[in-house]
């Protein structure tokens, strides 16, 4: 194209005339005494560009093949008859003993003395090396480039340091064919042996160790220089990490033997960082993760089941005595051998468990020991006397103790959890399972939760702040969480509500309603439906009775002596009616309580308001739930003032109006007053106990005075009784919420089993009626998922509900189908 | 030694012209700048000055031409040909070659 403007172009000049181009040998004699003066460091003598020149010109005479050979072969003769030599020179007997496997006689320091001359030799060797092979690569740079690329023969640098391998370090030392040490053995060994005492705490100089560690990094086996075969990964790093794996297995058992587990915790560390330091400063960052690994499986993962069962130090040690920093180790290590961290779960979670089932035991042992007249001979009649109110209460202490020890442990694992685990997930669902196993271990848990939730709304939260009061319920909620039969606990906490709101025990309704609301957001709307409408029943007879006021008014009664009225109207299937009045069973009628006119008048005046607003309810009155307020005159009291109020329960109030029809001085025995009343016989001697027996309240005069009311004991009005107090109030003796004795608890536990079969049975038919075929165990599998929630069914409840179903014919068995299956029936 | 460090170099043809050029320049060409290379210590990198025994003056000339051309558009795109006398481009290939530009 050029030619084609018309332009000539002059042919190069002979710049290279053919007259010094052929003579190879002299110009190679030129190169090799230059490359002499290199290795001898004299290069400053030499012009670069000479050399380029000669070697350029060599190549491009097509004599790049014989150059390359030469040199290698001139390296080779240097590397060994120089360069070997010189480090051998240096290696002392000590070396070659203790590499030929013979005994290690000498003394750490003169081993570690001759290692490092050896380094240092080698070292030097290398950078020597290095250096001249670098100039000697310049200087035959343009036969790299293209006789080199050309047969693609590795370039004259790896070449060399191919060379470098064979000529200084595999060749053996002795002719013995037998013996094949090399200084690449002696190396090898003496790399480790200095590793090994920097293990063991001796100083070494690291920068020596780096270096050769950089050029056996440097040195590959072939050279096609591939990554994976340096000399560094094929020859040293095997043995290293032998050598490790030795170390530390000897490591593990000497720590698990001497020290507790914390100090095998702290050693660990400390090692594993050690060695990360080491491949990072002293060997080649390409160890880091092997080595790692091998002190991974070596030290931790062997030992660290043992270290974390240790008796007197392990995992369970260190939770007992908030050992966070020691802990947060453990968790360290597990995490790095076993991401799941098993060991470390398990023995956490059997510590958890072993100190909620001590708690439990406690629990049971503190209601055992105490002695309870009520239980054993299950007559309340003789048993609910002032002693035996002591336990009861005891009991109650006990269960709120019981939720007070769960929350404390709680609290101690939630912190050993955040401090020292990290808050991490695995482990946090492991504490999560023991709690709830050991809590639902405890048959009583839902009733002692619901008992501390019934202590504190009446007692515990006066005088904390909101955010007290809200932090308590919050950790009783978290308890709740873990309660399966969330059925039962609902069941006791309606029943301690409803005691709480009639008798207006509750400090906060706010407290309350917050309760409520925390609980619907745990379990669910269902669950507190009921609770809610009791909340409701409340407030409508709040409106119920104030209307009656006024509707009293308008009537215009104008007796003055007329008592007022406060009613509370309750949907008898929202409220635990039989928690209320434990003593019937349903079905019975109960015996109506047999009202003083005057009161019973205001009762009919009711009841006509009542139905005149809904017809077609059905009123019962619970006289046992009520209270109220009486002025007593007592004629003989000391004192200005002889009328006393007295706040009493409503069956008291009637027992008392009777003895206003009483001559002064009359009496009835207990028979009579029950003639008269009607009240229930265990109702009506608690009454009179807390009238005529009690110290402070005994407005009654019982003959012959005894603890016990039997039933032809004489009751007389004491006119002669005197109180400090203006306003006083008499209670019942067994008004508060307290633990169940057996017999009740059996009770509530077969109420609360009928309660849940109709759940059940509706679960199954609503499954049935969306799937109208299913298999048996697709079936139970559906309801034990629906019911979850509120708790845990039992599967032989679930068949048996199931029989009854088909029995029923809501469903039916599919013949010939196996495995067993249902077909809903519509 | 105080030539290794100086940024000027000198590159002298075979008949004798001497090229004074900034050291990057003259570093752009492989060779030249191996060399000037300080870590092996030859005798050009100490005096600073490369004899180049295979190229003559005029070529030499237009190597430095090119050598400064090269710098100035290092970092580029569509960099205009710069303009080669054609009888020169043999030699100038040759020179290339041995220079490693």
């Amino acid at each position: 194209m050029i030619a084609g403007r018309g332009r000539r172009i002059r042919p190069p000049r002979r710049g290279l005339g053919t007259s010094d181009a052929v003579d190879f040998d002299s110009m190679w004699d030129v190169l090799a005494s230059s490359l002499r003066e290199i290795h001898t460091k004299n290069a400053s003598k030499l012009s670069f560009e000479e050399l380029y020149r000669n070697a350029y010109k060599l190549v491009l005479k097509k004599r790049g093949e014989t150059l390359y050979i030469r040199v290698k072969e001139f390296e080779a003769e240097w590397l060994a008859k120089e360069v070997q030599p010189r480090i051998i020179e240096e290696l002392s007997q000590t070396l070659l003993l203790a590499t030929s496997g013979t005994q290690m006689i000498a003394t750490a320091n003169e081993k570690r003395v001759a290692g490092e001359k050896l380094l240092r030799a080698l070292k030097q060797a290398w950078e020597d090396h290095n250096l001249c092979m670098n100039m000697t690569t310049d200087v035959l740079m343009y036969m790299d480039r293209v006789y080199c690329k050309d047969f693609r023969k590795p370039s004259i640098f790896s070449a060399s340091m191919g060379q470098f391998r064979d000529h200084v370090l595999r060749t053996p030392l002795s002719d013995n064919p037998d013996d094949q040490i090399s200084i690449a053995h002696i190396l090898n060994a003496v790399m480790l042996d200095q590793v090994q005492m920097d293990r063991e705490g001796d100083i070494v100089d690291k920068s020596l160790l780096k270096s050769c560690a950089y050029m056996l990094e440097g040195l590959y086996e072939t050279e096609d220089e591939d990554e994976s075969t340096k000399l560094y990964l094929t020859s040293f790093e095997p043995e290293f990490l032998r050598a490790s794996e030795e170390f530390y297995r000897l490591e593990g058992a000497k720590l698990l033997l001497e020290a507790d587990a914390g100090t095998f915790c702290k050693d660990a560390r400390k090692r594993v960082n050690e060695e990360e330091d080491r491949c990072r400063s002293t060997l080649s960052p390409l160890t880091l993760t092997k080595v790692k690994s091998v002190v991974e499986t070596e030290l931790i993962k062997k030992n660290l089941p043992e270290v974390i069962a240790l008796e007197a130090s392990g995992v369970k040690y260190m939770l007992d005595n908030e050992r966070l920093l020691e802990l947060e180790l453990i968790y360290e290590l597990s995490a790095r051998v076993d991401p799941k961290k098993e060991e470390l779960r398990k023995a956490v979670q059997a510590r958890i468990l072993e100190m909620g089932n001590d708690v439990n035991k406690a629990t049971v042992a503190a209601t055992h020991t105490l002695p309870k007249p009520s239980d054993q001979d299950g007559d309340k009649a003789e048993g609910e006397e002032k002693a035996s109110e002591k336990p009861v209460s005891q009991q109650t202490t006990a269960a709120i103790k019981w939720v007070d020890d769960v929350l404390q442990l709680k609290e101690r694992y939630d912190n050993v959890l955040t401090e020292a685990f990290k808050s991490d997930q695995g482990l946090q669902t492991a504490f999560s399972r023991s709690f709830t196993d050991f809590i639902n271990a405890f048959e009583r848990s839902s009733e002692y939760l619901s008992l501390f939730f019934d202590e504190n709304m009446k007692k515990g939260i006066k005088g904390k702040t909101e955010n007290e009061v809200d932090l308590l319920l919050d950790k009783g909620i978290t308890l709740l969480r873990y309660i399966q039969d969330k059925d039962m606990f609902e069941r006791y906490y309606k029943k301690h509500l409803s005691r709480r709101l009639l008798m207006k025990r509750s400090i906060s309704m706010d407290a309350e309603r917050q309760m409520i609301s925390k609980m619907k957001m745990e379990v669910g709307n269902t669950f507190t439906q009921r609770i809610e409408a009791m909340f409701k029943d409340m407030a409508v007879s709040a409106d119920l009775t104030s209307n009656y006021k006024r509707h009293v008014a308008e009537l215009g009664d104008p007796d003055p002596k007329r008592a007022e009225i406060e009613v509370n109207v309750l949907t008898s299937t929202m409220w635990p009616l039989e928690a209320m009045a434990p003593s019937y069973n349903d079905g019975e009628d109960r015996p109506r309580c047999i009202f003083p006119p005057q009161i019973e008048r205001i009762k009919q005046g009711f009841e006509k308001f009542y139905l005149d607003k809904h017809s077609g309810r059905q009123l019962t009155w619970q006289a046992n739930m009520g209270t109220a307020d009486l002025r007593a005159y007592f004629p003989e009291m000391k004192g200005a003032k002889k009328t006393r109020e007295i706040n009493v329960s409503t069956y008291a109030m009637v027992i008392l109006l009777l003895f206003n029809d009483q001559p002064p001085g009359g009496f009835m025995t207990t028979e009579e007053i029950q003639a008269r009343t009607n009240i229930p016989l265990n109702e009506l001697t608690r009454n009179l106990q807390s009238l005529g027996v009690a110290q402070k309240t005994r407005v009654l005069r019982k003959e012959p005075m005894s603890k016990d009311v039997k039933i032809d004991d004489k009751f007389y009005f004491n006119e002669t009784f005197y109180s400090q107090f203006q306003k006083f109030k008499i209670g019942v003796v067994t008004s508060g919420n307290k633990v169940e004795d057996s017999q009740e608890r059996s009770e509530t536990e077969k109420k609360n089993n009928d309660t849940r079969g109709g759940v059940i049975e509706a679960a199954i038919v609503r499954i049935m009626k969306q799937r109208k075929e299913l298999s048996h165990q697709k079936l139970i599998a559906e309801v034990i998922q629906q019911l979850t929630a509120r708790f845990m069914p039992d599967v032989n409840m679930v068949k048996k509900r199931v029989e009854s179903l088909i029995e029923r014919e809501y469903l039916e068995r599919i013949e010939d189908r196996e495995p067993a299956a249902y077909r809903y029936l519509a | 030694m105080a030539a290794s460090s100086s940024p000027y170099v000198t590159l002298i043809s075979n008949d004798g012209f001497e090229f004074i050029v900034s050291r990057d320049a003259a570093c752009v060409a492989g060779t030249v700048k191996k060399m000037l290379d300080p870590h092996s210590s030859f005798a050009e990198s100490i005096s600073g000055r490369c004899t180049l025994g295979t190229i003559n003056g005029v070529v030499l000339e237009k190597v430095c031409e090119y050598l400064y051309y090269n710098l100035k558009h290092k970092d580029e795109k569509d960099v205009p040909d710069m303009e080669i006398p054609p009888e020169l481009c043999l030699e100038l290939l040759m020179a290339a070659d041995y220079l490693h530009v």
